[in-house]
């Protein structure tokens, strides 16, 4: 499955996922660099997730039809809202949460639904690293 | 079933004795190196208060600056973790904005009792949010725990022109309630916002902490302490963390 996107981040995914799966750097939000997740805490997973586009107005108020968005398959998994840093959550969209930078609030930058406790993700794609 | 149990309980006031003595703070000069720390502390703030106060400026304004409509006019945030530092530790704050929520009771019980800390705020320029303010002191004796910090927050300091209701006002309020500490600020302007947030966290720790780390540190012997003041900032861990709406609450909200 999607290998095409595999082989084009192939290179900087070594450089940003550990041997043991962790991010090895900083994830901050991409536009106001606020800490997310510190280095180490995190696990790389993959996983289809159907992120809605960021900054775009009304992009969220998804009455069904045509929400402008990508589906992002890389992120960073954690189990417990207390290991981000910053972050913020927008209140749900059916049983889902999206994840928002905690100062500028741009987003999404990641998913988390309710009927999975332990499952938080942030789109690498929706992130930088350092 | 509820996991929950009480908060950290303190000799009620009681057998005072060497109370100001406070070595918790020597904790400070012990820091230990550790990798990857998560954080020493969880705390849960809620900010609540009549419709227009200002309640999610003030959210908004202890994080940062700038802020982007899309997301925010749409499906609105729901609550933040934010990460402090304060006395050497690394406390993790989970702010609740209960706007659009504003009537008494439609406020579920649920984000009142975790919280450790409630931030109540009023605007000097409106007269009835202020008059709201005993329902809501209603409200948090009813569903908050006794043991949580209330900070009283006179809001929209940047529109003295227009203020009707007068500092002496607001802190004659706070002081007759036990424990009430009491500020004006400015979303608008940022100022004392961070303030209001770091002087609530503060309490909150002198609160839940001393008691424990000064158990944990009586006998100062140097290197023993200090694995013991490890060992207790763990049980302050769990004590927190057993107040805090956790993810499973999320779900019922």
């Amino acid at each position: 499955m999607d290998s095409n996107q595999e082989s084009k981040d192939g290179s900087d995914r070594s450089e940003l996922v550990s041997e043991d799966g962790k991010n090895t750097k900083s994830v901050l939000c991409q536009r106001c660099g606020c800490k997310v997740l510190c280095p180490g805490m995190a696990v790389f997973a993959e996983k289809e997730l159907f992120l809605p586009a960021m900054q775009k107005k009304r992009s969220l108020n998804s009455t069904g039809d045509s929400v402008d968005g990508d589906t992002l398959t890389s992120h960073w998994l954690v189990d417990d809202m207390y290991t981000f840093e910053n972050v913020g959550f927008t209140k749900d969209v059916g049983r889902i949460k999206y994840l928002i930078c905690a100062d500028c609030e741009i987003g999404p930058i990641g998913w988390h639904c309710l009927d999975d406790k332990k499952c938080f993700y942030v789109a690498l794609e929706r992130v930088n690293h350092a | 079933m509820d996991p929950r149990f009480d908060v950290p309980r303190r000799a009620a006031g009681g057998s005072g004795g060497s109370a100001n003595s406070s070595p918790a703070l020597g904790a400070q000069s012990r820091r230990r190196k550790m990798p990857p720390r998560p954080a020493d502390f969880k705390l849960q703030i809620i900010i609540i208060g009549s419709r227009g106060v200002g309640k999610t400026s003030l959210m908004e304004r202890f994080t940062d600056d700038t802020f982007c409509e899309a997301c925010k006019s749409t499906v609105g945030v729901d609550f933040k973790i934010k990460t402090v530092e304060l006395r050497g530790k690394k406390i993790r704050l989970q702010i609740w904005d209960t706007a659009g929520q504003e009537r008494f009771n439609s406020i579920t019980s649920a984000y009142y009792r975790g919280a450790k800390g409630i931030v109540l705020v009023y605007d000097i320029t409106k007269q009835e949010t202020f008059e709201d303010l005993p329902k809501w002191m209603k409200m948090i004796d009813k569903y908050a725990s006794e043991e949580a910090e209330l900070l009283l927050v006179g809001n929209k300091l940047d529109c003295e022109t227009d203020r009707i209701i007068s500092r002496q006002q607001g802190e004659r309020f706070a002081s007759r309630i036990s424990g009430m500490r009491f500020c004006e600020a400015s979303a608008k302007d940022n100022f004392n916002v961070d303030e209001i947030f770091l002087k609530l966290v503060d309490d909150i720790l002198s609160k839940v902490g001393t008691d424990i780390i000064r158990k944990g540190l009586s006998n100062d012997d140097g290197t023993k302490t200090q694995s013991r003041f490890h060992a207790t900032l763990l049980s302050v861990k769990i004590l927190c963390r057993s107040g805090h709406i956790n993810s499973d609450s999320v779900a019922e909200l």
